[in-house]
């Protein structure tokens, strides 16, 4: 079966940052790729998580809990996720559970990165 | 043969309680919410109460038991409002015992329980569930929960 999600991940060169890049639908049954991308890029030591929703055309509670955990885990090692260019049906659901409060969220990647380059620095 | 459009339409369709089935399911229903005449967020409203619902279903009602059924059933009325029927019988559960997610609370509060029962809620008009409904024999199982969720255009 073709996956619906696709994960791609990048390290930004001379930073602690990985840009995670997710495109199709986020549900239950796709979330074990995201988790296991937050898991590789904290294990490699990033400190700075952008996560780029531009491509994401849905998301089910599955996928917001995997978000929080990353987000949690990460800020327990001092770091931080940043998530940004969310469609207008993930932006009403982040909305509908309060997550817009919760996350920082970026309407475009260069301001994403460049909160992520100023972490980085700090 | 008169060509008058159909303005009221019922389907069913049954699926395996599994994951791999959650997108058919959403997609049944949000084929004939289109026809109805729902469009853009509102479809995916209405999908997202689906797969919240069934994922619920596979999860708590049947414990990923294997042979678990769920029994989906449309109703739409063209430029009025679809109703959807979730049947299983699979254990019931209390609604009122599940802990009410808190769009409000604060980051150190925040609990992840709850979330697709709120979003159900949040994303459809009326809401329903009814538990240990009496079958009425010729086959019908002997007794299933009942969802049922409604949304107007």
């Amino acid at each position: 079966m073709i996956s619906s999600l696709n994960v791609t991940s990048q390290r930004v060169e001379g930073q602690s940052t990985a840009v995670l890049k997710l495109a199709g639908r986020l549900d239950a049954t796709t979330v074990g790729q995201l988790e296991r991308a937050l898991t590789d890029a904290q294990l490699s030591g990033n400190r700075v998580i952008v996560i780029d929703l531009s491509d994401l055309t849905y998301i089910s509670s599955s996928g917001l809990r995997v978000l929080l955990t990353g987000r949690s885990n990460t800020r327990k090692r001092g770091g931080e996720v940043f998530l940004c260019s969310l469609r207008p049906p993930v932006r009403e659901v982040f909305e509908m559970v309060g997550f817009t409060a919760v996350f920082t969220i970026f309407d475009t990647l260069e301001q994403a990165m460049e909160a992520a380059a100023a972490v980085s620095r700090g | 043969m008169s060509s008058k459009p159909l303005t009221h339409s019922d389907k069913s369709l049954t699926i395996p309680a599994r994951f791999d089935q959650l997108r058919r399911a959403g997609a049944f229903v949000s084929d004939m919410a289109a026809a109805a005449g729902f469009e853009g967020l509102q479809l995916n409203r209405i999908e997202l109460a689906v797969d919240e619902a069934c994922s619920n279903i596979i999860q708590h009602a049947y414990a990923h038991r294997p042979d678990g059924k769920i029994h989906i059933r449309v109703q739409a009325e063209r430029g009025r409002r679809i109703v959807i029927t979730l049947i299983d019988t699979g254990e019931p559960f209390d609604p009122e015992a599940v802990p009410v997610h808190n769009p409000e609370a604060s980051l150190d509060d925040l609990k992840v329980g709850g979330l697709g029962l709120f979003l159900i809620r949040q994303t459809m008009d009326d809401v329903q569930f009814e538990f240990n409904v009496p079958g009425l024999g010729w086959g019908q199982p002997k007794r299933f929960n009942r969802l049922t969720m409604i949304k107007y255009l």
